[in-house]
């Protein structure tokens, strides 16, 4: 009797589920990484791909804002590529200091900000805040035209990223 | 209770991947290990409107970091013009010690321009950034030269 039920037991085990706890323990690990890389606020400040920043001995910390990047060639507002550089010296921007499609970008970005502060009822705080992360092999004649432009378009609190060192 | 032959030679049971996750489990943080973490820090930059500054500069040192291809060029008014030659090892020690000494002179001089080129590189500005706020001159005005326009920082 002994050996019936053995067998029956044995013809009834359920088929092997899937286990899961490696998984687990990588998720674990995962998990402690990206708890490393983020900063005491809650904000993870990751730097565009494309861009190897300056390094400063800055210690302050970057602002959670919207992030300007400029690439070897491309300015980029947030998600989006608002302008191509060439790779020349003044980044093939023209002579004039505005840069048109960031500064439209800007405009837009302040307005949807600006819509957001005054529906939260603390318009008279907002203040336009960037961070331009910024290549270091990029030139002085891009940077300055990029920070007019923000200048012009009302985002005049800027924080340029830096790597510590 | 009779098997076929070959009936062992059937694939047994579900596929085992306990193997493949444990290879993971190892890999992952090998490679995160060697990643990179980087510190991303701010170099914060108000920008006052440009006329605020114009009347109190008259009256100040007007001190200014001209950064040429080969050397760092201070001056300012009532200053004799001193260079430091950019390729040495320690031209940044020597840059600010040179700040020291203007401002141990003036200490209430906190403003000071930089002038770069319009080809100077992002990562030069930024190392005379640092020099020129850890001797105290924290107000710092970005400029061109040749003169474009310029753009100002204040704390």
């Amino acid at each position: 009797m002994r050996l019936r039920a053995r067998r029956h037991r044995r013809n009834l085990r359920p088929p092997e589920g899937l286990r899961i706890t490696s998984m687990m323990d990588i998720l674990t690990v995962l998990l402690l990484f990206l708890l490393k890389s983020f900063v005491a606020e809650g904000e993870a400040v990751t730097p565009a791909p494309g861009v190897e920043l300056p390094r400063s001995e800055s210690e302050d910390r970057p602002p959670a804002s919207l992030v300007i990047a400029i690439t070897d060639d491309a300015i980029n507002l947030g998600e989006e590529t608002v302008a191509v550089l060439d790779g020349s010296v003044d980044g093939g921007l023209g002579g004039d200091l505005y840069i048109e499609a960031l500064g439209s970008g800007l405009e837009r970005a302040r307005e949807r900000q600006q819509r957001i502060a005054e529906r939260r009822g603390h318009l008279d705080e907002w203040a336009g805040r960037i961070t331009i992360q910024g290549d270091r092999d990029m030139s002085f004649s891009v940077l300055q035209r990029v920070m007019y432009t923000c200048d012009r378009s009302g985002f005049d609190d800027l924080a340029l990223a830096v790597l510590q060192g | 209770m009779h098997r076929r032959r070959g009936y062992r030679q059937l694939v047994e049971g579900d596929l085992d991947i306990m193997p493949l996750m444990n290879l993971f489990v190892v890999l992952i943080p090998m490679l995160l290990l060697s990643a990179v973490f980087v510190e991303i820090n701010a170099i914060d930059m108000h920008l006052p409107p440009s006329g605020a500054e114009r009347s109190r500069e008259r009256e100040s040192l007007d001190l200014a970091i001209r950064l040429e291809p080969q050397h760092y060029v201070v001056e300012g008014r009532h200053l004799k013009a001193r260079s430091v030659e950019r390729r040495a090892p320690q031209a940044e020690t020597e840059l600010r010690a040179l700040l020291r000494s203007i401002r141990d002179a003036n200490p209430d001089e906190r403003s000071v321009r930089i002038e770069s080129r319009g080809s100077t590189r992002y990562q030069d500005l930024v190392r005379v950034m640092d020099v020129a706020r850890s001797t105290g001159l924290d107000a710092i005005a970005l400029a061109r030269h040749p003169a474009v326009g310029s753009l100002r920082e204040a704390r």
